[in-house]
């Protein structure tokens, strides 16, 4: 019967459909038309820019429930600190992580947080990447399991060109997530900075698998496989390097000249 | 199901913020220095020096990308009487640029007081075309030290008739090297004493070629990425020693390799007698062209660890140098690049590879904003150690509109070594560090022959700035002047090594280096407040190849070494 119905009828309908049930309220039936635009319409841009739309309506209806319902809850002072963050607002996003902290001083993931922000704000000050490694270190205090705080502490290891740390950090993020490309990555490279190329070159091969399109991994594995003696293997990564970075300017042939 | 992760934390947008962020940490003064008398490097006015010259871009709505990257410098002896003289490039007449009235280059000759005067049209080197840089070589050798200016169009080759004036004899020489050249080196890659030529060559460039690109968020229309050109092999030619040069880049393998070439010093990263050249490119790999003998060149940058960012990146590679400045027998690199990529230095690992220092050194920090062209390794101070000198700016004059952080002028860097390491001192160095300017070219010269070096800058759309140092006048020196007999007359290649009691030192005389821009061949050995130098080895470039060791030297002048002499005079 659907299909008997013009398709400028229908979609102008949904449309409508998704305006009118935002205007009273009606949420779930806001979502039916969403769904039922999405499955019809999909790839329509006009369709498509008013989902947008009544996805942000409802985000924002959802965050005033939550914070009228549960004010002083963990998740509003949580969503609360990622909002200020986002607009830049440091300072008050702290100190709702440290309300969370004040309440529930073992919850898992605020320390995290907290010391991303620190890393974040462009005027942590020169104590910023101390402080951080401090908050990082509490979180795994409460989590030990934690392979973003070890992996965030591997990178402040590696950019004080502390090796040692970097590969435990690294290895250890690695070890708690075995599909986290990143750390991988990060302990190749932390063993190549400590010279140990030989070694370097499970963790890389492992990050290849995991992301095969990411350059960086490439390099690194090439720069371990050269300094090896795998000449031959490099190259090959060399040239997947190459094919990823490419330009797609075939530029001109040797020797032609300019007119 | 297994899901690779990789974004739940570490999306690259927060990492990169991370850094930037401790990297903007505001650098604390090392030592404090009380008077201005103390700062290293004073500006000379034009007033006082005499030179009255501007560069002029001819900046235009179309955003001509050759307007941004001018210009070079040089300090040259073209007199041959033993006082450096400066040779500054300007743009001019092109298809895309009509000056009225022309302009033109500008050559100034020393007055041996601090003066100059300029000596441009007698000498006939006012060139006229899109100017870029320029590299000085005897290339006859004649003991007169030739000119070749690299153009946006074709370059110029002058020779020096030794009567104050030149000869344009591109067209006899066969080195014209149409296109968007941008530095050159002068260098002898098959060591049969004499200097063969690398020309640079950039993107495939004209004003049809020319790109409506770069409109950003503030909707105006900046200098294109050059990544939107094509790339272009550079230009190697061989020195017949009659006049004329063969264009060998094809056989030697320098063409298969396209670039956007910026800078190219030539080099011998192995120890085998043989320069090498290392190329940085614009959104381009960078190149190691080892010399592997025979006239050919193979292509090790990926394989040195020097082509590309730690991230496995082409970056936008502008001005390069080479030295050893770990003082480990080995030459090491340095290539400048853009904002937000960190310049690196690379230290050599003895076996054809590199690893980039740029983070122990503090460099990588020091330089994250900034986007770097003339550098060069010398020692400022005369204390025995090589320091560095980084002249910076963005090519984007309009940067300043879209980035919080980064500028189109930016101020100069230096940096101090230990011997093994390096150390930012620009903060406390004077007001030359604070000062941004619209940097390029850099030349390194003793223009008041006082044995401290000076520093010359190419200023795009600005007056040169010519740097007095003042640093060196508690230390003691030795200025070498080389002259090769069955080596190339320039002695590019030569390595000099010394001692001074607990001091001792090596040097190679590198070809080039910087960026569109060439240096006082002569080379100055600082001894700090040793009283005097023990003995100084020469071990001349092939097919000399000799090493002569000299002793009783005096300190605190110039002298000449003559190849095969065994003496000084």
């Amino acid at each position: 019967m659907a299909a008997q119905v013009p398709a400028k009828t229908r979609k102008l309908a949904g449309v409508l459909g998704i305006r009118c049930s935002l205007a009273i309220d009606d949420r779930p039936a806001a979502l039916d038309f969403i769904r039922l635009l999405s499955r019809d319409f999909g790839g329509d841009p006009d369709v498509m820019f008013v989902t947008v739309h009544a996805y942000s309506d409802l985000s924002a209806r959802t965050a005033l429930d939550l914070a009228r319902l549960a004010p002083q809850s963990m998740a509003a002072h949580k969503l609360n600190a990622e909002a200020l963050e986002e607009q830049g607002k440091w300072e008050p996003a702290e100190l709702e992580y440290e309300e969370i902290l004040k309440k529930h001083p073992d919850a898992r993931g605020i320390h995290f947080l907290l010391g991303r922000l620190l890393l974040s704000r462009p005027d942590g000050g020169p104590d910023a990447p101390a402080r951080a490694k401090q908050e990082f270190l509490k979180e795994l205090e409460i989590d030990p399991g934690n392979a973003d705080a070890e992996y965030i502490l591997g990178v402040l290891a590696q950019r004080a060109q502390n090796f040692d740390e970097a590969i435990t950090r690294f290895s250890q993020a690695a070890k708690l997530d075995q599909n986290f490309a990143e750390a991988y990555l990060g302990w190749g490279v932390a063993l190549l900075g400590d010279k140990k190329y030989e070694e370097a070159i499970a963790p890389l091969k492992r990050a290849e698998r995991l992301t095969p399109r990411n350059p960086d991994i490439h390099n690194a594995l090439a720069t371990a496989l050269v300094r090896t003696g795998h000449k031959a293997e490099a190259e090959k990564e060399f040239a997947i390097l190459r094919s990823l970075s490419s330009t797609n300017h075939s530029g001109a042939p040797a020797g032609d000249r300019p007119q | 199901m297994d899901q690779v992760r990789t974004a739940r934390l570490t999306r690259r947008q927060f990492v990169s913020q991370m850094i930037a962020s401790a990297l903007l940490i505001p650098q604390r003064p090392l030592f404090a220095l009380t008077t201005a008398t103390q700062f290293p490097f004073v500006v000379v006015p034009p007033e006082a020096d005499g030179i009255k010259w501007k560069h002029t871009s001819g900046k235009s709505p179309e955003k001509y990308l050759p307007e941004s990257s001018g210009p070079g410098c040089a300090f040259l002896d073209y007199d041959n009487d033993g006082w450096m003289d400066i040779y500054l490039v300007n743009s001019g007449k092109c298809d895309f640029y009509n000056p009225n009235p022309p302009l033109r280059n500008a050559l100034y000759r020393n007055n041996r007081d601090g003066t100059f005067t300029e000596v441009t049209e007698k000498a006939g080197v006012a060139a006229g075309g899109y100017g870029q840089g320029v590299a000085v070589g005897d290339y006859d050798n004649d003991g007169l030290p030739d000119l070749y200016v690299t153009q946006y169009g074709k370059c110029i080759l002058y020779h020096n008739n030794g009567d104050g004036t030149f000869t344009d004899v591109t067209e006899k020489a066969g080195v014209a090297a149409p296109g968007w050249s941008s530095s050159a080196v002068w260098f002898d890659y098959d060591n049969d004493g004499l200097l063969d030529l690398f020309v640079c060559r950039f993107v495939d460039f004209s004003k049809e070629l020319n790109k409506p690109c770069g409109i950003h968020e503030d909707g105006l229309r900046h200098y294109c990425i050059p990544t939107v050109y094509r790339p272009m092999p550079s230009w190697l030619f061989r020195n017949n020693g009659d006049g004329t040069f063969t264009d060998v880049s094809t056989e030697s393998g320098i063409a298969s390799q396209l670039g956007k070439a910026w800078g190219v010093v030539a080099t011998d990263i192995n120890n085998d007698g043989l320069m090498d050249l290392f190329v940085s490119n614009d959104t381009v790999r960078n190149f190691l062209f080892l010399n592997r003998g025979k006239g050919k060149f193979e292509e090790i940058g990926e394989v040195a660890g020097v082509a590309y960012s730690a991230d496995g990146r082409a970056r936008s590679g502008m001005g390069v140098d080479s030295a050893d400045y770990d003082q480990d027998g080995f030459m090491d690199l340095f290539v400048a690049n853009l904002d937000r990529q960190s310049y690196s230095i690379y230290r050599n690992n003895h076996d054809e590879t590199f690893d980039d220092d740029g983070g122990e050194t503090g460099i990588a920090a020091a330089t994250y904003l900034m986007s770097g062209w003339g550098l060069k390794f010398f020692d400022f101070d005369n204390d025995g150690n090589l320091d560095l000198f980084l002249a910076n700016g963005n090519p984007d004059d309009l940067i300043d509109r879209i980035h919080s952080q980064v500028t189109y002028e930016e101020p100069p860097r230096l940096f101090h070594g230990t011997g093994k390491a390096l150390r930012n001192i620009s903060q406390q160095s004077g007001p030359i560090f604070e000062q941004p300017i619209s940097a390029r070219g850099l030349a390194i010269g003793d223009f008041n022959n006082d044995g401290a070096i000076d520093v010359l800058i190419g200023v795009n759309d600005g007056a040169p700035l010519l740097l007095r140092n003042t640093a060196s006048a508690q230390n003691h020196w030795l200025g070498i002047k080389l002259v090769g007999t069955t080596s190339n007359r320039d002695a590019i290649g030569a390595r000099i090594t010394y001692q001074a009691q607990d001091l001792k030192q090596s040097r190679m005389k590198v070809g080039g280096g910087s960026y569109l821009s060439s240096h006082d061949p002569r080379m100055v050995l600082g001894i700090g407040k040793r009283p005097r130098l023990d003995w100084v080895e020469i071990k001349w470039p092939l097919p000399g190849g000799k090493a002569e060791r000299l002793t009783d030297l005096p300190i605190d002048r110039y002298i000449t070494i003559i190849e095969g002499q065994g003496k000084w005079t």
